[in-house]
Formats: C-alpha cells, structure tokens, sequence
C-alpha cells in the first residue's frame, strides 16, 4: 500500500526532499545552529512561511480538490493560536505571580493566585476577573486539545448547518466570510474576554525557556514548523488518492451526479472541511509564538481571501501549488513592502513600492486569474510530463 | 504712547477710591480674576460690576464674553482692540476712544471658558431681557433656561408682556412656568405649573419634574418626619445589602465589614513565632483557616470582629431605609409624581418611536449599499467584491467635485449624476475587460474582482491619501426633522430614505415595464433563448452591470455625506452587503428591501437591548444572519418555479 | 546588542519605527518626518559625540506583529543606538518583548493609557493622569458638568482610560448612575441612537458632558451627528483625547467649533521656541502643514536624549539611560520638561476649544503634571510604582516592598 501511494504520488517524495534540503540550509546558515548568515528575525520569518504553507495545503484541499471556497480558513488559524496564546500567556504570568506572591510574609490562597494573575493579564485593558474562556489556560495539554477541538467543532457545526442546507457555491463563500468576520467582530470586543483589539502578546517568550536565547528558540520552531508542513502533505496526499480522493474531485466537478450515484456527499465534505479546518488551526498554533502577538486584526475576512489568492496564484489542485504560491508571494510582499524593492523613477513619477505594492498584486491576481488559470505549479506541471 | 504711558502710572499713583465710578478701575480691583477668570471665582466680580450701574457694564460683558478684551502684559489695564496691518489698535473701554497701535506681543487676550461664559451670560440677561435687539433677548432666553434659578423669576416675568415676537414669547411664557414649578412660593401656583407641564415631552420639562421629585436615601429607628417617597428594603434591586450596610456604616458608626483581603493584612501584621492567631503560617494560603485564625485574634481583642451576615439582618430588623424629597410640599410632590408618570409613558412610546426612525433610516443606509449588488449579483448573479470601490469612488467624485464647485447644492447636483457616470464607465470597462471571461465561472469572478477591490482601493490612498475627507452637505440638508422633543431625524437620514425610495421604485419600473428589463430577465434566465429571440447578450449583461455599478456611485455619494470618505468605506460595507442581497432573496429588488429592513431592525433591536456596546450589536446581527441562512438557504422573498434557475 | 558606538567608526544610528503604509500611515508618516528633520538639525549642529547621526527608517506597515520583527531588525541587523517609534498601544505592546530582550532603547512619543513600565521605553506621550484627569477636572471645576457620557472606540486605550475616569468621577461624587458609558467599533458612523441616549441623559436637570476617547473617522460622523440634533458646545461640551491639529487639517470644522480638546502641546501655544519649531517644521515638510502633541513629544524625546548621550559619554543604552534620569529641556509651551525615573516627563496640561480654522484656542493650561505610570485611582495599580532609578523596578508593590517583575506586562 505504501509502495504504491509513494507510486502513485512521486511529487510527495519531491516535495519531503526539496522541504529536507531547505531545512537543512536554513539549519547551517542560521544564527543558532550555523554560521550566522541568516539573522533570527530572517528565521522567525521563514517558519512563519512554513505554517502558512501548511494552512494554503489545507485551503487548496477544501477548495482545489473540493471545490468549496471557504473564505473562513483564517478564522480556524487564529483560534489555534488564540488556543496555544492564551496557555502561553497564562504560563508566564503565572510564573511571575507565583514568585512575587512568594515574598510575602503568609502564603497565598489559590483564590489570591488567581486574582493576581487576572490583574496581570487583564490590567491593560481595564479589567481584572478571569473570563469563563480561560478555564483550561493553566493546563498545555487542555489548550493543546483546544486548538484542535476548537476549529474542529467550530467546522463541523458550520459546515454541518451549511452543507444540509445545500448552501453551495458563492453563497457559501460568503457565509463563510461572514462568519470570519463575526468572529472577528466579537475578538474585537473587550468583553470577549480575550482582551479586545490588543489581543495576546509577548508569545515568543516560551514559559520554562526563558534562559534560552531567541535564536534557539526560533530554530525550534522552524524545526516544528517544517515537520508539520511535512506531515500535513503527506497526510491530505494520502487522503487524495484512492477511491476517497476521486469522490472528493468528483464533489467539485458535478456535485449532483456524485450525490445521485448514492454517495453521501454532505459526508465527504464535511469530513473534508473538518480536517482542513484542524490542520489550520494547528498550522496557526505554530505560527504565532513566533510571530509573537495575535490580535483580531489577524482574522478580518481579507486575511482569508488572501489565502485564497496564494492558492489561486501557485495553482489550485496541486498540494505543492499552494506551497509554491504562498511563499512565493508572501517572501515577495515582505521584500515589497519591507522597503527592499528599488523605486522606479518614471521622470514625471516616483513609484514607491511600499505604496504600489498592493496595486501590482491586485492587478497581476487578475490577470492569474484570467490568463494563467493554473497558476505557478502548471511550469511544474508540464515538466513533470516533459520528464516521464 | 506716551500717553498711555502717563495716564497707566497716574492710574497706579492715585488712589483706587477716587475713580470708583470708573470701569477700568474697578476691573482693576479684581485684575486677577478680570484677566484669568474661573467659573467659581467670577461671581463676586459679576455682582460688583452689576452693582456699579455703570452703563459701560453691559457692553463690557458682551465683549469679556465674546473673548474680545485684552489686557496689557506691563500693567495689567485692559482694553478692547481691532486688529490692524501694524498690530493691535487699543480701544479705552470706558470712553470707546482708540488710542494707539501697539505690537500684538505686548498684548494678551483674555480668554474667559466656557463655564464663566455662561456666568457672564447670566448675569447679562436682566440687560437683555427686554432689549430692542431680538438676538439679545434670545441669548438672555438660552441663558435663563440653561440654568435655571430662582432669583430669574422676578426679571423674566416681568418681559413677558412686551415681548413682541410670537414664539419668543411662548418661551419665555414656557420657562416662566418651569420656575415657578420648582420655585415657586405658592403651593397652589406651583401645582398648576406642575399640571401644565403634562404634555411637554421635553429634556427641559423632564428636567424640572425629575428635580422637584429629588429624593435622598436615609437610614433610620423610626419612620423619619418627612415627605417621604418611598420605602426601600435591603436586599431589593433598589437598594443590595452591601450598600444599605454601607450607609449604616458611614453615617451610624456600624462597624465595617471585613474584608478577605483585611484579614490577610491583619494576620500578616500579627505574625508570632510562625504562627498567626494560632495557626501556623504555612497553612494560612487556605481562606477557611484564616477566617479561624482571625477569629482568635478577635476574641483576644487585637482586631476587630468580623461583621457576619447574621449581623446584617439583625442591624436590618432595627433599621428602616427610606426614600425622602427633598421638597417638603407633599401637594407639590403628589403632582409632580403624577405628571411625571403620565409623561414616562408618553416618552417612552416616543423613544420607541424614534428607534423605529433610526432602524428604517439604517435599512436605507443598507439598501442603498446594497441595491445595486441586487442588479449585478441579484439578477445576473455576478459576485463583484469590488462594490465596495464603486461606492468608494462615488464618495470621492462628490469629493473632488467639492473642490471644484463650492456651492455645496450645485456641487451636488452635478457629482450625483457624475458619480453615476464615472462608475457606471467603471463598472462597464470591468465588465468588458474581466468579468465577460469568467461568465462560468462564479468562484473566480469573486477572486479576480478581490484583486481589482485590492487595487483599487490602494490607488485611491496613493492618490487622496488615507486620512478622511471631507463631504459636506449642503445648508438645507443640515439640521433635523423636531417631529417632537424626543422623535427626531436628521434631514440627511431623511434625504437617504427619499434616495433609497427613489432607487427601490426606479429599479422596479426598469426591471418590470421597459424593453431593457424585459431584456435584462430574458437574458439572465436564458441567455441562449434571448440570444435566439435577437437580444444581443453581450450588450445587455454590459448594460445591466453598468446600471448595478453606476447606481454603487450615487449610494457612495450619499454614504459620503451622512458619514466621511475614505479609502475604506466600500469594505466597510461589503460584506453587510452582500448579506442584504443573500438574506432578503437573490434575484429581486424587493428581496434586497426586506433584508435591509430585516438587518437594520435587528442590529437597532439588539442596540437598545444592550446600549453600552455597538459593536456587539454587530456580531449578534452577522450571527443571526448566518443562522437565518441555514434555515431559509433562498431568503427571505425566494424566486420560485423557472425564475429560480436551478 | 545595541552597542555603542564611541569617535572610532563614528556612526549614531536612530532608528525610526513608524508605519508608512497601512491604516496608521496619515499620523505616523508626520512622525518619521518629524524624526527627520530633527536628525538633520542637529547634525547641522554638530551631530552627538563629534558623529553625525544616521536615521534608520522601516516600514512596519500598521501591521502589530511586524512592529516585533521590525524592531528585532533595527536592533540586530542594523545596530540602531536608540529607537523613536510607535503610535498604538497595541503596535507598543508587540515591540516590548524584543526591545527588552535585546536591551535597546524605545522612545514613545504618544498619549496612552498607562498601567505599563518598561526598563528599555521612555513614555514622552501623555499619561491619564496628564490629559484625561485634568480634563474631568476641568469639566468639574469650570463647566460643573454633574453627569458624563464616557463615549469610546472599543480598545485598549478607552477602555483602561474610561475605567480610571469611572473611579475618578465616583471618587469626586458623581454617582454610578450618573456616568454613561458606551463603545462603538473603529470607523462607526451611524451616531443616532448614541447621540439621542446622551441627550436624554439631561432628563433629571443635570448638566451632562461628553469625554470622548473616540478615534479617528469615526469622530466626524459623530460631531455631525451632535450638531444635526442641534447641540452646541454650550448646552453638552465635549472633550476629545484623541483630535489634534492633524486630525481637523482638511476637515470641516463648522460643526466642532467650541468643543474642547486636552493635550500637552498646541500649535497655538504661544512661545519662541514653538514659533521656531513651526517655522522650521513648515519650511521642512510644507507650508501647510500643522503640528501637534506626538510632535512635540518627539522632539522633547530626541533633545533629551541627544544631551544624555553627551552627558555619559557613549550610546551605551545603560549609561545613557541612567543619564536620562532628571534630564530637563525647554518644552515648547513655555516651560520645562523634566523626564522622572518612572521614565514619563513632566509636562503642563492644556485644554483648548476648536476653532473654525482647525487650530484650539487654549483656555486652560495648568502647571507641569508628572507622568503617573500606575494610575492612583484603581485599586490595583494604586499600590504600584515605578521607579527605575533608585528601586530599579517598574513595577513595585509599596504595600509588600517587593518588586512584581522587572520585565513589564505585555
């Protein structure tokens, strides 16, 4: 069975051993564990390309292989890394309180404990009493459940609503969207209890770690970051071939005439929209520590349709598609907008590409959209059958 | 100069006394507070200057208020000033003769606040009251009313006969009443003012009721002697334990309760030998062993005993709370109470009224951003993420038309139907250039118009920048509609329903009675058939978008007037749009009505439910609708048969 | 990591961190201009320790975790001596980690909230106690205002602010009852029903007033909406903590004109050394264009710490810092700033009406008020205190004599 899935998928191998060698590189050029060349903000950035690649693999199987357009992926992100924030938050003031609490002349009741910690975590936006969401923050394995559980049920629900109603089509795109956007909405209330627009911050510093330089820890979280991305793609592989993964290609090609050969095709696709959702969730918990604050400015609907757009430009129905098309645009819209692009002097114009940027992108999207409908990975497409 | 000179160091040289006639000296007299008056400091000053009869005062009052004085930073004498091209031109305040030209640095201008503003004013108005000028006795009007006192009676009753202009008599007719309601000396007098007041709706009226019914909460043994409202028992929603406690505590020397945290200092600071009130300190991080501990260094007398919930009923079996005016006359409160309740009904009928007004004013506002995705999405069925822009660029053509023409009515007129121009060319050339290709093709039509959304709303803060501009409406437009004191609209809320009315009838007469719509229809429902029949269905789709996208132009123009224009306020409204087409019903105007009146209703119901927060009233409303649409999947007003399409 | 940098390679890096692009590019783009220009002056000045200084300016693009990694750069890869930076609390609370973590130096030019210390941040901004409690203060004593609207955009820095003002107004005697409180999201326009709620507050004849913590656009619709339903300045003042000269540049002020806004600093302060600045700031950046409050902040900031450098020596963030400690330089109102070891200045209040050409009439100017890191009017933080010099701790129990954490809280 191995045999022939590794058979029947030679791009997994392609792509574990191109991932293998990246790692590899980064490993030896970094600060940490190399020679330097790489500087820790560089390798922060690169595993945080990494997780997006994992959430793009996922999008690309809920809507190149499935054909739902979600606009809501990001929302599933975000709560996997509002899920390992609020342990990591919890974690490290918890250690703070604890020794502060120590030097007084009584020990403190659990209660007082307790108290302390609200005030520390919730002091800066005006409040001071552990909201009913924060129950299981002091445990990393309830939280680590949670970023899991959470999107899962949240998908599940959804999509089970949705996909008994036969809401299809755009119609779902934009319930989806409308759901990013009231979960956006209610993070960005105070009251949510996961302190409003501020969010959670200071999650690059790792409870039990903190003698251990950044450095370190960012390599750490390449590492984790690029198994994930690993793991993920030779999991929705797998889930691809086979009878499976025909029935799913079939969904997005003629849904009525899959559900009239008697599949049920609510399953399938829910199935699908659940997993992808975890994987999001998981991809997004690896992503914020490292890039040290989430907030619900993270999770507003253009967040999602910007994933959409990545897939959209490396080639929707190829895993690798995603990755290629997700690094590809997100490195080149931090060299953009980063300021490392070079102006280009028109005579009676300046274009500034930190101005410009968003302007170029939206129109070579459309144009993607319209003239190269498959995206970056057809190149590879067609040399991948030029070589067999 | 010299002059001036000369007569500031006669002034200094000779005694105060002598000029007591003279304004300029008995400002001087209270120089500081003249120069840098406070709103607490000033009377004394104002009674002085009212008092001296000196008929400069009120003028001098006019300009002290009207930030007009200055005063020279060597001696401190003040002067009224014009500015010229070489400075400042001094003005004597007590002669009104210019004297010299000094240099505005050796000036400064006096700049009373608002609060000794409005001291100034009332001190003006017994000057006002019954002056020739009507804008005057308006100002004393406003005057008396923002503060009402007692000592205005007696000037204000005595203007009302010969005042001369209809509605200012009425005012102050209106006021009159309003203090002899609270003032008056006369039982019976005060009661009819009270009883007159029993259909007037306003803050004002509401004001002078609420102020007569005062009341104050006291503990007390007995029943106390007084005009007694109401009793109150602890524990109710009125009055909690914890605060009837409070007042025993603060003003009948109860002990006080102690608190977890008061326990932890008291054990804290009786430490002995590692062990607190007998309990050692290690187990003390248990609340139940403190409490222990406490006790016994209670019985030992070293704290104070803890005050117990037994101890409360027992303190609230001897002690009654009771609610008493502060008014003695119980016919006055017995009125007033009275009155009182019947206007409670009537303003919260109005109040319900007035949300009703501002749910169907944000439904037009919905509409409006909706209606022409119901053209382009609703009837062709074409996601264009890039509405939002169109409204954008509508709200910035009414902009640049602004700064082009600046009579604001003929700016309008002309960016209306501009606005309609540039983005009905705009919505056309995305038609012919992107959209035509993806006709098969919903998902990608929503992404590459998202890029075309991205794109566009870059250029515009490339262009206009990111900060807000501005969009003014024209004079006839400002203000509101008083339908009474509680109901009201603005006239801008008023002309975007008008607009909306417009739009709604406008778009049935197109789609329902003319060749275009007959066409549009055919189009839409069976290109090949139209095709076949001789409409030309390239054209039609073009034009049809043209209209969806022109009509975004004009709802961008208005939303730029009611609110701002920025770069953002087409996807402040996208996605709400989108669900307004979704919800009401895709496919019909009348769809796009109902869920805009549906979530306007909705998102105003859940604002008044809880008031404090807005953005709350959002969330529920996006979560209603996803619901909704899990439960009616075609909306409100679903097509039914052929018309549905699938 | 932000070593120094003595007479040998002679080059003063400062680094810039505000954002050009995004949402918060119209007030941040005036700060790195700000910053600019005042490199410029004082390299034509002679620049710090015999060096001329080189602005390093990034671009984090209104984008919270890009201020981290932006920071991280400026600190590592670039070697910047200093830092001038940040505009929201939330981009601040991204950047502190690092900025603690490497040891550099942040200065934050911005009015905020408070409850935060920071070893490695000097707030030259605004603290509540130095803008939002003399403006209630102003309320109370001069326009007996006996009930307040406490209007806001629902973040962080209302929020915290509106909770202090809640106390401060209880602890005065304003009853609970009497203060009204409301949040609206970013950008709300649809003021109505919250404009007739505020009205209707006048029912039982107390005068009311409106503190508004409301941000940016959002303002516009609102003091339309005030000025459709009739209400002028007299009968409901309202004070704005967050509009400035550069908001109301190229508004139209017809419906604000008489409501109030408290700062530390206005264009119309009258002194030669404001008159200088505004000159010099006209002929860098355009005739039109106007000052304001971070402005001012920012330039207090960047003289103070050019005179800490030459006063120890080095660029070295510990020495410098310690030096910064009692610092004094000419603000531009007419006083004296002094930066306190809680690392916030002393600075005068000031209250100004709108007028119809966008500038403020100012009407009320107080005495320097020392910046409070922790507000003494929330039990929890009233038991706090910063003192970096002496204690050596941001953040210090005086009811336990201990020190809660060295790092601050983000």
């Amino acid at each position: 069975m191995q045999k022939s899935f590794i058979a029947q998928n030679p791009s997994v191998l392609w792509f574990l051993a191109c991932l293998g060698v990246f790692t590899l590189g980064v490993t030896i050029l970094s600060e940490a564990t190399g020679t330097g060349v790489i500087s820790t903000s560089f390798v922060k950035t690169l595993g945080k390309v990494l997780c997006l690649c994992l959430v793009a693999i996922a999008m690309d199987v809920v809507w190149g292989y499935c054909g739902i357009l979600s606009l809501g992926h990001f929302a599933f992100f975000g709560i996997g890394g509002y899920a390992v924030g609020m342990w990591l938050m919890y974690a490290r003031t918890e250690a703070i309180v604890i020794e502060n609490l120590a030097s007084r002349t009584i020990p403190p009741t659990p209660v007082e404990v307790n108290e302390a910690i609200a005030t520390q975590i919730f002091g800066v936006v005006g409040s001071s009493d552990f909201p009913l969401i924060w129950a299981f923050s002091h445990s990393l394995t309830l939280q680590m459940l949670l970023v899991v559980l959470v999107p899962g049920l949240l998908a599940l629900v959804f999509g089970w609503l949705a996909f008994r109603a036969r809401v299809t089509g755009v119609y779902l795109s934009i319930l989806t969207q409308a759901m990013t956007l009231a979960l956006a909405l209610y993070l960005f209330q105070n009251d949510s209890g996961l302190r409003g627009n501020n969010g959670l911050s200071g999650l690059q510093n790792i409870p039990g770690f903190e003698a251990v330089p950044q450095s370190v820890i960012s390599m750490g979280f390449f590492w984790a970051s690029a198994l994930a991305l690993a793991l993920g793609y030779v999991m929705f592989a797998r889930v691809l071939s086979g009878k499976m993964g025909s029935v799913i290609r079939a969904i997005r090609d003629d849904e009525p005439r899959v559900r009239f050969l008697g599949y049920h095709v609510e399953s399938y696709k829910l199935f699908i929209f659940t997993l992808t959702a975890v994987v999001a969730g998981i991809a997004g918990a690896l992503y914020y520590p490292q890039a040290g604050i989430i907030n619900p400015a993270e999770i507003v609907p253009i967040a999602s349709i910007y994933l959409a757009v990545w897939v959209a430009i490396g080639g929707r129905g190829r895993l690798y598609g995603a990755v290629i098309g997700t690094a590809f645009v997100s490195l080149l819209s931090s060299w953009f907008t980063g300021g490392g692009a070079p102006a280009v002097d028109l005579g009676f114009y300046t274009i500034q590409w930190t101005e410009w940027w968003l302007v170029l992108l939206g129109t070579s999207f459309v144009a993607v959209t319209l003239f190269f409908p498959g995206g970056i990975g057809r190149v590879f497409d067609k040399f991948a059958r030029k070589s067999s | 100069m010299i002059r001036i000179l000369t007569f500031a160091l006669a002034l200094l040289c000779l005694p105060v006394a002598l000029f007591a006639q003279d304004l300029q000296s008995l400002l001087q007299t209270h120089q500081k507070v003249v120069a840098k008056p406070s709103r607490k400091s000033v009377g004394p000053v104002l009674d002085a200057l009212v008092n001296s009869g000196l008929p400069q005062v009120p003028g001098f009052l006019e300009q002290w208020q009207g930030k007009a004085l200055y005063v020279r930073k060597e001696d401190g004498v003040f002067f009224y000033t014009s500015k010229g091209s070489e400075g400042l031109t001094l003005i004597d305040i007590s002669s009104g003769e210019t004297s010299a030209t000094v240099d505005a640095k050796t000036m400064k201008q006096v700049k009373p606040n608002g609060g000794v503003r409005k001291a100034i004013g009332a001190a003006l108005v017994q000057f006002q009251l019954s002056d020739p000028n009507i804008e005057r006795r308006r100002k004393a009007v406003e005057s008396i009313s923002q503060k009402l006192d007692a000592s205005q009676i007696a000037p204000l009753k005595a203007s009302v006969a010969g005042e001369k202009d209809a509605a200012l008599k009425l005012r102050k007719e209106r006021l009159t009443g309003y203090l002899t309601a609270r003032f008056g000396t006369d039982s019976a007098a005060r009661v009819a003012a009270i009883e007159a007041l029993n259909n007037d709706l306003s803050v004002q009226g509401r004001a002078v009721l609420s102020q007569i019914l005062e009341a104050e909460l006291v503990a007390a043994e007995t029943v106390p002697d007084a005009n007694l409202a109401e009793v109150v028992t602890p524990g109710s929603s009125a009055l909690s334990r914890e605060a009837a406690y409070e007042i025993l505590v603060t003003k009948h020397g109860f002990p006080p309760r102690v608190s977890d945290n008061d326990i932890r200092l008291a054990l804290e600071a009786n430490v002995e030998g590692g062990k607190a009130g007998g309990v050692p300190v290690v187990q003390l991080d248990d609340l139940q062993k403190r409490e222990l501990a406490y006790d016994t260094l209670a019985a030992r007398g070293l704290v104070q005993t803890r005050v117990s919930d037994a101890d409360l009923d027992r303190a609230f079996g001897e002690w009654g709370f009771y609610q008493t005016y502060l008014e003695d006359d119980t016919a006055v409160t017995a009125a007033a109470r009275e009155v009182q309740k019947t206007i409670q009904t009537k303003v919260s009928l109005n109040q319900a009224a007035d949300l009703g007004l501002d749910a169907i004013s944000l439904a037009s506002i919905y509409f409006l951003a909706a209606v022409g995705l119901a053209i382009t999405f609703g009837v062709m069925g074409v996601i264009n993420m890039a509405h939002g822009e169109f409204i954008m660029l509508g709200a910035y053509t009414g902009y640049v038309v602004q700064q082009f023409i600046t009579n604001y009515t003929l700016s309008l007129v002309v960016a209306l139907p501009l606005a309609f121009a540039v983005t009905f060319a705009a919505g056309v050339a995305m038609e012919r250039l992107v959209i035509r290709w993806l006709y098969n093709r919903p998902l990608e039509t929503l992404l590459a118009t998202f890029g075309i959304s991205v794109a566009l709303q870059q250029l515009a803060k490339n262009i206009f920048g990111t900060q807000a501009r501005p969009l003014t409406s024209p004079g006839w437009l400002d203000g509101a509609w008083i339908i009474n004191d509680v109901v009201q609209i603005s006239y801008i809320r008023i002309a975007i329903f008008v607009l909306a009315l417009l739009f709604l009838g406008l778009l049935l007469f197109i789609l329902n009675k003319t060749r275009l719509g007959l066409e549009v229809r055919a189009v839409t429902q069976n290109p090949r058939m139209a095709a076949s029949m001789g409409i030309n269905p390239d054209k039609i789709k073009m034009m049809t978008f043209g209209l969806g996208s022109g009509i975004a132009g004009i709802a961008g123009v208005a939303i730029g007037l009611f609110a701002k224009v920025t770069s953002e306020i087409g996807s402040d409204y996208i996605v709400q749009s989108f669900m307004t087409v979704v919800v009401g019903g895709v496919g019909n105007v009348w769809g796009t009505l109902a869920g805009a009146t549906m979530i306007g209703v909705f998102q105003k119901g859940v604002e008044w439910m809880n008031p404090s927060n807005t953005l709350a009233a959002q969330t529920y409303m996006i979560l209603f609708i996803i619901l909704f649409i899990q439960f009616r999947p075609k909306g409100i007003i679903a097509l039914k048969g052929r018309a549905a399409g699938d | 990591m932000a070593g120094s940098a003595i007479a040998a390679d002679c080059s003063v890096k400062v680094g810039v961190l505000h954002s050009l692009s995004g949402t918060m590019a119209i007030s941040e783009t005036t700060l790195k201009d700000t910053m600019l220009m005042l490199v410029d002056q004082q390299n034509a000045k002679g620049g710090v320790l015999g060096c001329d200084l080189e602005a390093v300016v990034v671009d984090p693009a209104s984008d919270w975790p890009l201020f981290a990694e932006k920071a991280r750069e400026l600190l590592t890869t670039h070697d910047v001596d200093v830092i001038f930076g940040n505009w929201t609390s939330v981009s601040r609370k991204s950047v502190l980690p690092v900025i603690e973590e490497l040891n550099g130096l942040l200065f934050y030019p911005v009015q905020y909230e408070g409850e935060e210390s920071s070893k490695n941040v000097f707030y030259t901004g605004a603290a509540p106690n130095q803008q939002a409690i003399p403006a209630v203060d102003y309320f109370l004593e001069e326009l007996g205002v006996e009930k307040f609207a406490l209007l806001g955009t629902d973040y962080v820095y209302p929020r915290t602010t509106n909770n202090i003002l809640e106390q401060y107004l209880q602890d005065n005697g304003i009853a609970a009852d009497d203060i009204f409180v409301n949040y609206t999201p970013f950008g709300h326009s649809d003021w109505a029903t919250i404009v007739a709620d505020v009205v209707a507050l006048g029912e039982d004849g107390k005068s009311v007033g409106v503190i508004s913590t409301i941000n940016g656009d959002a303002n516009i619709g609102f003091y339309k909406e005030l000025a459709a339903a009739g209400i002028s300045a007299d009968e409901i003042p309202v004070v704005a903590f967050s509009v400035g000269e550069e908001e109301l540049s190229g508004l139209d002020t017809a419906n604000l004109e008489g409501h109030l806004a408290a700062w530390n600093y206005f264009q119309s302060a009258e002194s030669d050394a404001n008159a200088e600045f505004i000159d010099a700031w006209k002929s860098y950046a355009g005739a039109d264009r106007v000052t304001n409050d971070p402005m001012e902040a920012h330039y207090i900031g960047f003289n103070m710490w050019v005179n800490a450098v030459e006063a120890a020596g080095s660029t070295d963030v510990d020495a410098v810092r310690n030096k910064m400690y009692g610092q004094e330089f000419q603000n531009l109102t007419g006083g004296t700033a002094v930066m306190l070891p809680n690392h916030h200045l002393a600075k005068p209040v000031l209250i100004g009406e709108i007028q119809a050409d966008g500038q403020f009439d100012i009407i009320s100017k107080t005495a320097e008020v020392p910046g409070d890191a922790w507000t003494d009017f929330l039990p929890s933080s009233a038991v706090l205190k910063s003192d970096w010099k002496d204690l050596g701790c941001g953040m210090y129990n005086t009811e336990t004599n201990s020190c809660v954490q060295l790092k601050s809280n983000y």
